[in-house]
């Protein structure tokens, strides 16, 4: 099995998508928890960054992690309406839909960048988002674009 | 434009001499064609070396907040000094944004207002000569303009064919904020299709967009001089130069550059008002508004609004609806 | 083997026989004008153009340039084997600056082995200026036109054909080089170089440059820098076009197992340039940084160098955004010291 904590991919070789997820603390990180809890399967290709809410998340995280040669990145919070903090979510989603938008402008594979709302109570649908998402990784392969080549020297 | 000019260079000299500013900030003849350098009169003789012509590409607004703010060490009670500045439509919309933004006090500025048929994109313009360099041009009657290269050659074009890109889809020729206004208002142009070199970007296959986002990008030399000229950026600390943590390189590997431009232009949503400053800074003739306009669209598309028309409407990113469009989502 | 004469026809034939043992670094079409680059296709070369936006300095002193890199612990100073190089087509400002660079990467038994490694496998092929510009004033800065300090070849455009004049021993060895595209150049060749050097020389306006360094630390308290610098962005505009400026920055660059240290160009234009982690910046204001970067130029070089660091190329005037003109600060400098009582 590929180990997951080294280095990029290639295709082929058993390869296995690696992604990022940042997680709002009070709904979606705790639907993640509730489907871990409930033993819900989902492959560990999924890296969590937990953060207090959807509206913190910098729109340059998402770039920074597909520049660190993350294969996907999955965003995700509470449904709008029930933002622990009011009103994080409906700022951060225009953010959002601005810099989805852009990046696949600028050529990056749209089925990279992914956000969803997903609440505490919805631990299968957590699972089901997760699988999804790293079954659309898989098929488009390993992240080639904007990666930051620092190990070797030109 | 020349009487523009003389009315300008008049009323500036009053209001220098009545003391109603200490300075006025506007436009004079540069070294090189087709180029202004940035005036600073404080007398009514600085005056007269004001100039307005369709070579004013610079955003007057970039300058105002080190002006008009306290002096770093500057120990108990500072008064900004009274600032003049002549403002086209965009420089006056940007105004507007720096004075929502809380980095200009709107008490201290005595605006002039002008009204603007367009900037002449030099980079455009030198193009048309081929590869000789351009050395002489003169603005002739009838909105033409006259080009003299370095090998001789002469060509007399539309000013309409060599204007900025913003400029040939202004929406705003008149300042909407002024003190008192000079120029016979320009009515807005109803048929112009914005946008259109955005959408017909996106219509290009993904490959494709790649590539020439790359092309475009790699030729940055981090410069900053778009950022320097944008008067949107006037944090103390850009995201590009940030160390710690670093939120990208300062070099010029392409990763890096495709960062900067990506967050520079995501970090002007819904406040760029399409001015051509940074694209008539850049040296290297890079295409920047390829994104800033994209971005542009998106926000208008996306959740309207008007940059810059009204001091009392909140940006488009300090405010949100409860039926903002949900369509990029995978899981919404 | 000194002077040869390349017809403009054989040209091609001549730049591909250097480019088939070195790479090959001249201008070729962009759309700022002209641009350095590797060429591939020896018929994208320009010689038609005045200069470019951009120095040629990157050859030898490259924006980015990493330093060292590791992997899970071992770390390696990587001293790049550069690739023999020959810049063709430098005006001869932009060659004169290299030796100015030079002086400053080896100074004081100091070496900077990544510079001298590139400069050291880089042969300079200058094209003299027979049409200077507008804003060019190498002339008063102590160059001119037809200069060779700093190339090992000089080629003039005669109009139908090249002649190139081997200046130093490297010059000679790329010259015989050349094959059979070349010939022995006549006198009267020579001879008309030397006028049309003599012509352009002629069509330069001279500026007043303030060559007494002490002088100018004079005007370091005047109150004209502010006023100069008002409409200075604080860009990198100026200083990275600029041949002889040289002022880098080192970080590190790293993640889990790998990681590198960097050089890039900095600018003392920028404000974060002196500004110290305290919180404290020596220079807080645009006209302090202004009257650095003059200062430096115009005073600190020439006393540490013996020379001032500039060559005249002009294209910080092109390229300053806000249209600020180097040549009407020096003047404005030589009247306020003047005018003080100084002399500068």
């Amino acid at each position: 099995m590929t180990d997951l904590t080294k280095g990029r991919g290639e295709r082929g070789a058993g390869w296995e998508p690696r992604i990022v997820a940042f997680l709002c603390n009070w709904c979606s990180y705790a639907g993640a928890d509730l489907a871990g809890v409930s033993r819900i399967q989902y492959p560990p290709n999924v890296r969590v960054i937990r953060v207090p809410c959807s509206g913190r998340i910098n729109p340059l995280f998402i770039v920074k992690a597909l520049q660190s040669g993350m294969d996907g990145v999955l965003v995700s919070g509470c449904h709008p309406g029930d933002c622990h903090y009011i009103s994080g979510n409906l700022y951060a989603r225009r953010k959002f839909a601005l810099m989805k938008s852009l990046l696949e402008y600028v050529g990056i594979e749209p089925e990279r960048v992914h956000f969803a709302w997903v609440s505490a109570a919805e631990g299968i649908r957590f699972a089901e988002l997760l699988l999804g998402v790293i079954e659309t990784v898989r098929e488009i392969g390993p992240a080639t674009r904007m990666i930051k080549e620092i190990e070797t020297v030109r | 434009m020349s009487e523009i000019q003389e009315q300008l260079r008049r009323r500036v000299a009053e209001l220098l001499r009545e003391g109603t500013v200490d300075l006025f900030i506007g436009y004079a003849d540069a070294s090189v064609p087709l180029k202004s350098s940035v005036h600073v009169a404080r007398s009514a003789q600085d005056a007269e070396a004001l100039v307005w012509n369709a070579c004013c590409t610079s955003n007057l607004a970039a300058l105002l907040p080190d002006l008009l703010k306290r002096p770093s060490g500057f120990r108990g009670e500072w008064t900004p000094p009274r600032v003049g500045v002549v403002a086209k439509g965009c420089v006056s919309r940007s105004i507007v944004g720096l004075i929502k933004a809380h980095q200009i006090p709107r008490d201290a500025m005595y605006i002039i207002g002008v009204s603007c048929g367009g900037m002449v994109d030099r980079h455009r313009a030198s193009r048309l000569l081929g590869p000789a360099e351009l050395v002489e041009a003169e603005f002739l009657k009838g909105d033409r303009l006259r080009l003299r290269a370095t090998n001789g050659l002469e060509r007399e074009v539309d000013l309409a064919e060599v204007l900025l890109g913003g400029c040939r889809e202004c929406g705003h020729h008149n300042a909407v904020l002024a003190d008192e206004s000079i120029g016979d208002p320009i009515p807005p142009d109803d048929d112009i299709a914005r946008f259109a070199d955005v959408q017909a970007f996106a219509e290009r296959p993904i490959e494709e967009r790649w590539q020439s986002f790359q092309e475009e990008v790699s030729r940055c030399i981090r410069c900053y001089a778009c950022r320097e000229a944008c008067p949107n950026c006037y944090c103390t600390e850009c995201f590009a130069q940030e160390t710690a943590p670093q939120w990208i390189g300062v070099t010029t590997d392409l990763s890096d550059l495709m960062l900067f431009h990506i967050g520079r232009a995501f970090h002007q949503a819904g406040r760029c008002v399409d001015c051509g400053a940074c694209v008539a800074a850049c040296p290297q003739g890079i295409d920047l508004r390829l994104l800033n306009q994209k971005v542009n669209h998106d926000v208008k598309s996306l959740f309207g609004g008007d940059v810059g028309a009204s001091l009392d409407e909140p940006e488009p990113l300090m405010r949100f609806e409860m039926t903002d469009d949900e369509g990029f989502m995978t899981e919404p | 083997m000194n002077e040869l004469i390349l017809g403009k026809t054989d040209l091609a034939t001549f730049l591909s026989t250097l480019a088939r043992e070195r790479r090959l670094i001249a201008p070729l079409d962009d759309r700022t004008g002209a641009s350095f680059g590797v060429v591939g296709d020896v018929a994208k070369v320009r010689l038609d153009y005045r200069n470019t936006s951009l120095s040629a300095k990157g050859v030898v002193f490259p924006q980015t340039e990493t330093l060292l890199a590791f992997r899970d612990g071992g770390g390696t100073e990587r001293i790049p084997e550069a690739p023999e190089t020959v810049l063709f087509g430098v005006r001869p400002c932009d060659a004169r600056s290299l030796t100015m660079l030079d002086k400053v990467f080896r100074w004081d038994g100091t070496e900077d082995p990544y510079y001298l490694e590139r400069r050291g496998r880089t042969t300079v092929v200058a094209l003299a200026c027979n049409e200077p510009g507008p804003t060019c004033f190498c002339t008063s800065v102590g160059g001119s036109p037809g200069d060779e300090t700093g190339a090992d070849v000089l080629a003039t455009d005669l109009g139908d054909a090249l002649l190139l004049r081997a200046v130093t021993d490297r010059g000679e060895v790329l010259l015989r080089g050349a094959g059979d595209a070349a010939r022995p150049a006549a006198a009267a060749a020579a001879a008309k170089a030397r006028e049309l050097a003599a012509k352009a020389e002629g069509r330069l306006t001279p500026v007043t440059i303030p060559t007494d360094a002490e002088g100018l630390v004079e005007a370091f308290e005047a109150d004209v820098w502010s006023d100069l610098a008002l409409g200075c962005l604080g860009c990198g505009a100026c200083t990275y076009s600029c041949p002889t400026c040289h002022c880098f920055d080192i970080t590190d660059e790293g993640r889990k197992g790998a990681g590198r240290r960097v050089r890039s160009w900095d600018t003392c234009s920028f404000p974060l340039f002196t500004l110290h982690s305290s919180g404290h910046n020596p220079r807080p204001t645009k006209g302090a940084r202004l009257r650095q970067r003059i200062l430096h130029k115009f005073s600190y070089c020439p006393e540490n160098f013996g020379e001032a660091f500039c060559v005249g190329c002009g294209r910080c005037i092109v390229n300053c955004p806000s249209g600020i003109d180097i040549r009407r600060i020096l003047e404005r400098l030589v009247e306020t010291t003047s005018k003080a009582g100084g002399s500068v």
